[in-house]
């Protein structure tokens, strides 16, 4: 079996585009949360996002036709992943060992919801063709294969919020198992109609701020964005001389099997994907420095995590610095985990880690560190990055120093 | 050491029976399951015909309660998991065991009209109008939510979505989890369920056979006729299973899992040779894994789905890939020609019929067809009357955007 290592990363959040531009916001604890600009919001009860404004486009990605495939953000972070690890050039290595795994809750389906939005009447008269152009979501993955030359293994992961976590555990599989040498993997999301309308129908939605862990919390906010990392066998990048920002050590999957929305009141779940994933790194509760929590701020969410996170670190929960990236970003849906993953290894690099920002008053449910406000120097030797979503499915992954 | 990994418990929700047995003995009898479609209104568009799931009643399998909250996929997919988990006589209150049991599901376009019928009332009548159920069975993963909670398959969920090879995917991932010993046992396969919203993606961009012009609207795999595909519907799920703990339960085994191979080909750009080339070594990647030997595969299930290019590319890579093989050339047959072309839960359809060829010897025919193709010229169980005797069945699942996947089943011991 193959170790398996992250030697590029890719970031397009709200706090700007490109790693060093968002991961320098995360640290600041800059708040993203405004009112929807996106569309109209007056029929409904909440009116608030993490939006990405402003983005600028240095990649000269941008025709009508590109747009319809894939957004924006995706196709930047991989650039920028690729780029950064020296792995752009597409005919220095074997292709065919190079694959994309790629998660997303809606895939799509912004120009989608613009073009019917435009004619409501093709809903009962019949679409048109630029209408569906972006169906089904494998369309962005091969789309990027193309652009990137990455023909080895790929697939969409479609876990709602986990999906990053989970694309990211499939393509470890497939690099340890041997069938690739290097993933291009992570998680893509953008804001949509559909997803609001279904956070907000579910009361899910905060109203204004998104304080996780806080006695005060009210649900989440949406968020946009991508996030990518670049996997390889330890032994490529060795040859290749590729600097490694960590190893991803161990990923632990399960299912609550409990309910369609909400997660287990007690975490069940979420234990065992966490007792999981540190069995896979062989890794005990001391060698864990950070939890980057899923962190959404829900009233449930975050309880459910608190208590699983208990259950698992037992004493030396409330010591270990658990904060949630969303608090500044959002929820950045099929995104999120992969976002969080790219913080994970970030924070291994530079030795400290993001806040929970909004954080005023200390919920007795949720008695853990959730390093409040302002970032945190520290050791990071080993992350752990939960991810949870609807229907009980959880994805949990370790990152850790070399 | 990598666990081995057998099947021992398969549910299906297809247009040609409920069941493995109704549907393995219809296929055999070269019935298919191809009519007009009665589901929604064709009449503006060329493309009549469809393999639908008509009368279906989940009830049996899954029960009353909630029904009427469900999509047909979502009834489809629970219900073929039930049917899978009970045709292994699977321990239901085994509560260690479904804890070390996961579901990976294969699906393209899962829930696709459900969604876009959820955005039209969004902007229709407005959120508040919603009804809060409305909310619970509109995501492409939420037929494998619903089948999850009921089930409590609680080592994992997961939806792959990889277009026309989805199942085929997802089949292959739960080979590698069960390998690695990350479970026990997991059902995987895929759902897809039939709309006129879905319809039109593939029928707007000439897929659909007479989409695009054609003597005839049929699916007709390898036919110098054909012409494009017709859609079908269904959920067909396979239970894996580690082969000591099948074993231990001694259950029947219908076949082992030993290879899968996949690769991604960007159809848009590459050359016609290239796209073979691709094809070739998602094949031949499935036999290494197994550590199999080329001339042991004697019959393959090809994706073949009545594609003008996509059925020659297979062609010629099969033959490619086996020219060098001395022995006799593989019997190839394509289901597609009665179940038609299921996309996202296709490859699993297949696999299931391949599983049953390799447990019974027999391989169902490819039925209608007419006329050899040169750009096709391949081994074609036509007839019915073929056998098959050999170890392996290959299974070939390949998506026009350029996903080639394929799978390794051999005979149980």
């Amino acid at each position: 079996m193959s170790r398996v290592v992250v030697t590029g990363l890719g970031l397009v959040t709200a706090l700007g585009s490109g790693v060093e531009k968002s991961w320098r916001g995360f640290l600041n604890g800059i708040d993203t949360a405004s009112k929807v600009t996106l569309f109209d919001t007056s029929l409904y009860k909440t009116h608030y996002a993490c939006e990405i404004k402003n983005f600028v486009d240095e990649t000269g990605f941008g025709s009508d036709k590109q747009n319809n495939y894939v957004n924006k953000f995706v196709y930047s972070a991989v650039k920028e992943a690729l780029d950064s690890c020296g792995l752009q050039d597409s005919h220095a290595y074997d292709r065919d060992r190079f694959g994309i795994a790629l998660g997303t809750l809606a895939a799509e389906i912004v120009p989608f919801e613009r073009l019917l939005k435009e004619d409501l009447s093709m809903k009962t008269n019949g679409f048109d063709a630029n209408v569906v152009s972006v169906y089904p979501p494998n369309s962005i993955t091969n789309y990027l294969s193309e652009v990137f030359d990455l023909t080895g293994p790929s697939m969409v992961s479609l876990n709602a919020c986990s999906s990053g976590n989970h694309a990211i555990s499939w393509a470890y599989d497939m690099i340890s198992c041997g069938n690739a040498d290097v993933m291009v993997v992570g998680g893509s999301e953008t804001i949509n109609i559909t997803e609001y309308t279904h956070f907000h129908n579910v009361k899910a939605l905060a109203p204004e701020k998104c304080r996780p862990f806080d006695k005060d919390r009210a649900g989440l906010l949406i968020g946009e964005g991508a996030g990518i990392l670049i996997l390889e066998s330890l032994d490529f990048a060795i040859k290749r001389n590729a600097d490694i920002y960590a190893e991803l050590k161990g990923v632990g999957l399960s299912c609550d099997g409990f309910h369609m929305t909400a997660p287990h009141p007690e975490g069940e779940g979420a234990v065992n994907a966490m007792k999981d994933a540190m069995l896979t790194a062989n890794l005990s509760v001391e060698d864990i420095d950070y939890i980057s929590a899923h962190g959404t701020g829900t009233p449930l969410n975050d309880k459910s995590e608190s208590l699983a996170i208990h259950t698992v670190f037992k004493e030396r929960a409330k010591k270990i610095p658990c904060s949630s990236v969303k608090s500044m970003i959002g929820h950045s849906m099929g995104a999120a985990s992969a976002i969080e993953s790219v913080v994970s290894c970030l924070a291994i690099r530079n030795n400290v880690v993001p806040p929970t920002i909004n954080f005023a008053t200390i919920d007795p449910e949720c008695e853990i560190d959730c390093v409040p406000n302002t970032a945190r120097e520290v050791k990071v030797r080993n992350v752990i990055n939960n991810s949870f979503a609807f229907g009980g499915n959880n994805a949990v992954l370790i990152f850790g120093e070399m | 050491m990598k666990k081995r990994v057998v099947v021992t418990g398969i549910g299906v929700v297809s247009p040609m029976g409920i069941g493995v047995k109704n549907f393995w003995e219809n296929l055999l009898d070269g019935k298919s399951g191809i009519k007009p479609i009665e589901g929604f209104d064709t009449s503006e568009y060329k493309s009549k015909l469809g393999a639908e799931i008509l009368d279906f009643g989940p009830e049996e399998f899954i029960g009353k309660k909630g029904l009427r909250y469900l999509n047909s996929g979502t009834k489809f997919l629970s219900s073929a998991t039930k049917m899978a988990l009970s045709d292994s006589s699977f321990p239901e209150n085994d509560e260690e065991l479904f804890n070390q049991t996961g579901l990976i599901v294969g699906s393209s376009l899962g829930n696709f009209a459900e969604t876009t019928d959820y955005f039209y009332d969004i902007i229709r009548k407005g959120p508040a109008e919603l009804s809060p159920m409305k909310s619970y069975d509109v995501a492409l993963n939420s037929s494998i939510n619903h089948a999850s909670v009921s089930f409590t398959t609680k080592a994992f969920a997961r939806t792959i979505s990889a277009g026309f090879t989805s199942s085929a995917d997802a089949i292959g991932n739960a080979f590698n989890m069960i390998q690695d010993g990350r479970a026990k046992a997991v059902v995987a396969g895929g759902v897809e369920h039939l709309s006129i919203d879905l319809y039109m993606i593939f029928y707007l961009r000439n897929q659909l056979s007479v989409s695009n012009g054609g003597s005839v609207e049929a699916s007709i795999p390898f036919d110098k006729r054909r012409n494009g595909f017709v859609l079908g519907e269904g959920s067909y799920l396979l239970l894996l299973e580690e082969y000591d703990h099948a074993k231990e339960r001694g259950v029947p085994v219908y076949c082992e899992v030993v290879g899968y191979g996949t690769t991604l080909g960007a159809n848009s750009t590459f050359t016609t040779d290239r796209k073979i080339k691709k094809a070739e070594a998602a094949m031949s990647l499935a036999v290494k894994d197994a550590g199999a030997d080329l001339k042991d595969v004697h019959f393959i299930s090809a994706n073949a789905n009545s594609s003008v290019e996509l059925d020659m590319i297979e062609a010629k890579a099969i033959k490619n890939l086996f020219s060098c093989v001395d022995k006799s050339v593989p019997i190839v047959n394509a289901i597609k020609s009665s179940v038609g072309e299921c996309y996202g839960a296709a490859g699993a359809a297949q696999t299931v019929g391949a599983a049953m060829s390799l447990k019974t010897g027999n391989i169902p025919p490819v039925i209608n067809f007419q006329e050899e193709d040169p750009l096709c010229n391949l081994k074609l169980a036509v007839d019915g009357t073929a056998k098959h005797s050999g170890e392996f069945a290959m299974i070939n699942s390949f998506d026009y955007l350029g996903n080639n996947s394929s799978l390794l089943l051999k005979k149980a011991e």
